[in-house]
């Protein structure tokens, strides 16, 4: 298998999959009214309620899915052949990814722009939406774990990435300095805080400078500093942390927005590098086998696979996008496919790309396992990549470097949102019991320390397919929300019922399998560090199937009382 | 329309496409935010203005008449964001 094959395939996939299929049901059962006025209009107040062109919220929609899900999860899978892996990645996204975010997307314009909480409320009882903002913390929990531990205890234990990221994100507020502060103009703004952080991770790989940071990490072999965590893991770690807590209590356009702004560059142009390298080398698959074997030490092929690639063939974080977010600035009803279904299409190209790097960049499984078992799936991105832009004449070492920082800033952008979400979380759950987390330092402290946790005790693989269940859960259960929306409007539902039952069924089968081996791995294991890592990990396993279970259960009576005519008495 | 014209418009047509996903991409973010945050500050304008008669006397009658003009515009708006039910997620975006 060439890589061209793959891209031909994934244009296939995408020509049926939105070309055919998605245009039918948006045609035939959802049958948008371009003279319907939308949300944005209807109750636009000129904040939440704006409408935006249908390119504007394409990109939108694009950049706000698009994190290292769909990078790491493609990464992770071809462990069971890289066959399994483009088949979830294109069946996945052709019959599940695009139903929901599309209509998710759909049920928010024609629900008055109401969020996942309302839209739990008051289609299915307001019990499930008490459970629902639970199972969000801990889902934001998770998040924040699984990309610390891949951000933190992988990539910024390279000696020749820190000096990068800082460089990248000081040029991110000299950028909100430039535009807010001093007036200048967005475009050389762009130039010169992008040129600073191509400068900066070019500096990042001169041996002068990662000998400094070596010399910080005690590398080649850095010393334990608690637990198992070295000393270059937990530096890694403080300055993911320090990068987080600043993002959450400062303020949004002084901080988070022009680094986040400064990154959609380096990843843009990184991504296109990738691409053309590719192009241009056309590599095969060499020896890297189509299926490996049903079960590997993550688990079996099912359910695990499944929720190993979360975003790239389905996530639940895009319901969230989708309802929040873009439902609420869309300019008419038929806006929805292109933007909603034509991102999660684009990601499917974004993870077939990931997939490439980890399988023809390496052409063989004992090449890719040897990067996998040295730097975790996000070192085998930055050097697949690498590899690609190779043949544009980039050189080795600051591809890996660029490919480091590409990923840590894809990360950091969802982890500082995901620390903001978190300390608003507390304040409304428990500021009127506990005053003292209505206070912003309190709250990012406290998320920022449950995510220590997580980082420095649990090993990513786990972490990872623990947030993955809960992300892929979260999907099945905005699906079924969607199957019951639809019901409600009379409209056939059979095209989302069947996939949020697929998903349902799977990420709870994974829960269930993780929460026994993890209680399994309590008891075998060897270090009290193990152990508390096995039983974290079972609890929230546990959390998240008892708080899936009420929801599934009250959606499932939901979904046999509701009645078509019930859509006028909804109030 | 000649078929240069037609070509022609349809080129300009794809670059203003492209430079909208690309401010989509990129900017759109930081304009919301910008939203946002004038949103905020139009709530405690209003608050410092009208406060009053809610019961909150923060300036004297005669200066909240004096910005009175400034803020009758915002007000529909303000009224459909403080009258709006909110939950977590709404924070998410």
């Amino acid at each position: 298998m060439n890589t061209i094959f793959v891209l031909i395939i994934a244009a296939i996939a995408l020509f049926l999959g939105y070309g055919v299929y998605a245009r039918r049901i948006d045609r035939d059962v959802i049958q948008p009214d371009p003279k319907r006025a939308c949300p944005a209009k209807l109750y636009m107040d000129g904040v939440d309620f704006i409408p935006a062109s249908r390119n504007v919220l394409f990109g939108y929609q694009f950049k706000s899915i698009a994190a290292l899900g769909p990078i790491l999860g493609p990464i992770a899978a071809v462990q069971w052949g890289w066959l399994p892996a483009l088949l979830w990645i294109i069946f996945g996204t052709s019959f599940i990814g695009w139903v929901q975010d599309y209509a998710s997307m759909m049920m928010g314009v024609r629900r008055d722009g109401d969020t996942l909480g309302a839209l739990s409320y008051k289609l299915i009882s307001p019990r499930a939406r008490n459970i629902l903002m639970l199972f969000l913390y801990f889902y934001l929990l998770l998040i924040m774990g699984a990309f610390g531990n891949t951000v933190g205890k992988g990539l910024m234990i390279n000696p020749k990435v820190p000096l990068g990221m800082i460089i990248v994100t000081l040029a991110g507020i000299l950028a909100g300095q430039m535009l807010y502060k001093m007036k200048q103009d967005i475009v050389l703004t762009s130039i010169v805080a992008v040129a600073i952080s191509f400068l900066g991770i070019g500096i990042s790989t001169l041996p002068a400078v990662s000998n400094i940071f070596s010399g910080l990490y005690g590398l080649p072999k850095s010393p334990v500093v608690f637990l198992t965590v070295t000393r270059a893991q937990f530096i890694g770690t403080l300055l993911v942390f320090v990068f987080c807590y600043l993002g959450s209590v400062l303020p949004i356009w002084s901080w988070a927005q022009p680094v986040n702004y400064v990154s959609f560059w380096i990843i843009a142009l990184g991504m296109l590098g990738g691409v053309l390298g590719m192009l241009i080398w056309r590599p095969g698959m060499g020896e890297f086998p189509a299926f490996t074997q049903w079960s590997i030490p993550t688990g079996p092929l099912w359910p695990m696979l499944f929720v190993t690639i979360a975003c790239g063939a389905i996530s639940g974080w895009h319901s969230l996008v989708s309802t929040s977010g873009t439902a609420r600035q869309l300019e008419c009803e038929t806006d929805a496919l292109p933007v909603g279904g034509g991102a999660m299409f684009m990601e499917m190209v974004l993870a077939t790309i990931a997939f490439l790097t980890a399988t023809v960049a390496f052409g063989s499984l004992a090449a890719y396992k040897e990067t996998l078992g040295k730097v975790a799936a996000l070192g085998v991105f930055a050097e697949g990549l690498a590899r690609f832009l190779d043949h544009i004449g980039v050189p080795h070492d600051f591809g890996v470097a660029y490919g480091s920082v590409f990923l840590t800033i894809m990360g950091l952008t969802i982890m500082q949102l995901a620390v903001r979400f978190m300390r608003v979380a507390s304040a409304e759950l428990l500021g009127d019991k506990v005053p003292v987390f209505k206070n912003v330092h309190v709250g990012t402290i406290v998320a920022l320390i449950l995510t220590a946790i997580f980082v420095w005790i649990v090993p990513w693989l786990t972490i990872w397919t623990a947030f993955g269940a809960a992300n892929q859960l979260m999907a099945g259960l905005a699906l079924l929300l969607i199957s019951l929306w639809l019901k409600e409007e009379g409209k056939r539902n059979t095209w989302a019922l069947y996939p949020s039952i697929f998903m349902l069924v799977t990420t709870v089968a994974a829960l269930i399998l993780l929460a026994y081996n993890q209680f399994k791995g309590i008891a075998v294991a060897k270090t009290s560090q193990a152990a508390i890592a096995a039983a974290l990990v079972a609890i929230i396993a546990v959390v998240l199937i008892v708080a899936a279970a009420f929801l599934i259960a009250d959606g499932w009576k939901a979904l046999q009382k509701r009645r078509p005519e019930m859509a006028k008495k909804t109030p | 329309m000649t078929e240069e014209e037609k070509q022609e418009s349809a080129l300009s047509r794809f670059g203003r496409s492209f430079k909208e996903l690309l401010y989509g991409m990129a900017g759109h973010d930081m304009t919301r935010y910008a939203l946002k945050t004038r949103g905020s500050m139009e709530h405690l304008f209003i608050l410092i203005t009208m406060g009053d008669l809610l019961g909150v006397p923060i300036l004297p009658p005669y200066y909240s008449l004096r910005i009175l003009p400034y803020v009758v515009p915002q007000i529909s708006t303000w009224k459909r964001r403080m009258l709006r039910e909110r939950d977590l997620t709404d924070a998410l975006a």
